[in-house]
């Protein structure tokens, strides 16, 4: 084999965690080619005007999720605990969310078109999540009930607000569309302003509700040595900057566009930021089990 | 023994060949199509038939051993029916065989009508095939090749971007009213002036189910005519801009050679309003609404030539989808040559192809 061969075939390796025992990391591979493929499907069907096209999009979405989830049972079941003890499982665990969140929004509010603007960035987050040296064996904290609930409940609001920015992204360009006058195959291919907007203030409520619960949890968390300062800081400044947003939605403060750009701006602090806050936060120091 | 040779034939005269005037001479009434049908397949000898009569087409259809026996006398048959003396055989089309097969899935599928991509034509095929069907006028050809052209037609409206888009003024602004609001059930509409091209939008809006028209002009009179014709309310020119702060979509066509309507004087009525989005639609020349209002977050306005303009790219786009739409109406005439030569005993599909359809 070549110098190049045994690189390339050493870094898809490493890429898929074969050197190691844990397997597992196959099926988020797999899962992770099913959202690329999402993502180049969603775009064709905007592109391609055909009506029914999204549901490719939505029916990929839901097979990459299948081994997605698979993915994060199977490592529960090798560590026997809930997937979310390093960096790179919360990443897992937190694009997991979005793609829960996609496929009870979709058809509910018969939004599938949501899957074009879903599939790209749960394929980045997987794709980093992948491709960096983060999945490291960590000291496992012992994850009782209230721990986590705390954790997974941050996550999964966290997966939700995702959705309402993504709704919100949608908002913006069928708002341009409308107010510029270009209709391009985005406008046919997008639901209305209204319902648009009707989506993301709805699920931005819900996911600031969860994503609370989640994060008022953690303290009532029993832990050893000194708190987790730049985590309940961060946590503190996404709390306070939904609950900002949610208070002048209900006092009917903003405009939808101006609501939508905020909640983009909101979402794009968190994904900025996000790597950087749980790397430090390795000083989440727990009772060890035993 | 009775001759089983059939030739799927048609013909007619279109918007394309035959202007108006002369159409409307011969076009048929819905209560004169049973008498018509059976005087047409007496005269011009087909053991099947289905007459077509819409506003831009009148057309035969049928299925017979003596086709050029047909297309000699469909112009008689048209001249005796409706009394009258022009001769239409230089202006009618004739076809057979396989082009006439790809000419129904064509027009079925709205590529051959005026506004391409319109689906009306395709109710109006259903309208006349029933017709004929219950008049028992239909045997195995037609009832098959009308069948097929319904499918095709359904399968070119769902594969393609051809129905896509509205073509008028009106259905345009209705498109962009259900892009802002979603159902239109429950918006309430204002028309300031009474001029018709604000009327007619108006009527588009009304027939998409909005739930109230307001109506307000300088001279009282001519909007309570309007409103009453709309099934609205008038209201008094200067009490328009209250009424205002209640509704989504605002049609404008007054003469008035100043704004109407300021960015000034909407953005306090959009605080006044909260966030409800609003639709300006300014069909006046010139124009009612300052333009620069359409600045304000939540507010959508569009003048005459953006709807036109909207209009027209829509038209270029359908045209553009004939092609595609063609590809897809090969397979499903295909498929009905071959079932026609099963019929016939041929297999050679070319011969069918030809209208030598044997038994």
């Amino acid at each position: 084999m070549t110098k190049v061969g045994r690189d390339l075939n050493l870094a898809l390796r490493a890429v898929l965690g074969l050197t190691g025992s844990v397997h597992d990391r196959l099926w988020l591979f797999l899962a992770t080619l099913g959202y690329l493929a999402s993502a180049g499907w969603g775009l064709y069907a905007v592109g391609s005007q055909r009506p029914h096209a999204n549901r490719g999009t939505f029916l990929l979405i839901l097979g990459a999720f299948a081994l997605h989830t698979l993915f994060l049972h199977q490592r529960g079941v090798a560590i026997q605990h809930c997937p979310i003890t390093n960096l790179f499982e919360t990443l897992a665990f937190f694009s997991w969310s979005l793609v829960l969140t996609y496929l009870v929004i979709g058809p509910v509010y018969r939004m599938s078109i949501l899957g074009a603007f879903t599939a790209p960035v749960v394929f980045l987050i997987n794709f980093f999540a992948l491709a960096a040296p983060i999945d490291l064996p960590s000291a496992l904290p012992h994850l009782g009930w209230r721990l986590e609930l705390h954790a997974t409940l941050a996550l999964l609001g966290l997966g939700v607000l995702g959705i309402a920015a993504l709704a919100g992204v949608a908002y913006l360009i069928q708002e341009r569309q409308l107010k510029r006058h270009v209709l391009t195959s985005w406008f046919y291919a997008l639901p209305n302003v209204g319902r648009l907007e009707l989506v993301q203030q709805r699920v931005l409520v819900w996911g600031f509700a969860i994503f609370s619960a989640g994060a008022f949890l953690g303290f009532l968390i029993p832990h050893h040595g000194p708190d987790d300062w730049v985590k309940i800081a961060w946590s503190g400044v996404v709390w306070c900057l939904y609950a900002a947003l949610v208070v002048v939605l209900a006092l009917g403060r903003l405009s939808h566009k101006k609501t939508a750009l905020l909640s983009v701006a909101g979402y794009v602090f968190i994904l900025l930021t996000f790597w950087g806050i749980n790397s430090l936060s390795e000083a989440h120091v727990f009772p060890h089990e035993g | 023994m009775k001759s089983m040779n059939a030739h799927v034939i048609c013909g007619g005269l279109t918007f394309e060949e035959v202007p108006v005037e002369l159409r409307e001479k011969v076009a048929f009434r819905d209560a004169q199509l049973p008498d018509a049908l059976a005087q047409m397949r007496n005269m011009l000898g087909l053991r099947e038939a289905v007459l077509v009569s819409t506003c831009n087409r009148v057309e035969y259809f049928g299925a017979t051993a003596q086709p050029d026996r047909a297309a000699a006398a469909w112009p008689d048959f048209l001249r005796r029916f409706h009394a009258v003396s022009d001769d239409f055989s230089a202006l009618s089309f004739q076809m057979h065989g396989m082009s006439c097969v790809e000419h129904l899935y064509s027009v079925a599928s709205g590529l051959k009508s005026m506004v391409v991509g319109e689906t009306e034509v395709l109710g109006q095929l259903k309208e006349a095939y029933d017709v004929a069907h219950t008049h028992g006028q239909t045997g195995k050809w037609l009832n098959r090749l009308f069948q097929s052209s319904f499918a095709a037609a359904k399968s070119v409206r769902s594969r393609t971007a051809i129905t896509r888009g509205h073509v008028s003024v009106g259905s345009v602004s209705v498109e962009l009213a259900e892009k802002i609001f979603g159902d239109l059930r429950g918006c309430r509409v204002m028309v300031i002036g009474a001029g018709e091209t604000g009327e007619r939008t108006a009527r588009s809006l009304l027939r998409h189910g909005v739930i109230s028209i307001l109506v307000a002009n300088r001279t009282f009179d001519r909007a309570a005519t309007l409103a009453l014709e709309l099934g609205g309310e008038a209201v008094r020119w200067e009490e328009w801009e209250e009424h205002a702060l209640d509704v989504d979509i605002m049609i404008s066509s007054t003469s008035a050679p100043h704004y109407v309507l300021t960015q000034e004087k909407l953005a306090a009525l959009v605080r006044r309003r909260g966030r409800r989005p609003l639709f300006l639609i300014d069909l006046a020349v010139p124009r009612d609404f300052e333009p620069s209002i359409n600045l304000l977050d939540d507010v959508f306005l569009y003048d005459i030539d953006d709807l036109q303009s909207i209009a027209q790219t829509h038209l270029r786009e359908r045209q553009t989808e004939i092609t595609r739409s063609m590809e897809i109406l090969k397979p499903h005439v295909e498929r009905y040559m071959e079932w026609a030569g099963r019929q016939t005993g041929e297999s050679d599909a070319d011969d069918v192809a030809r209208g030598l359809v044997p038994a």
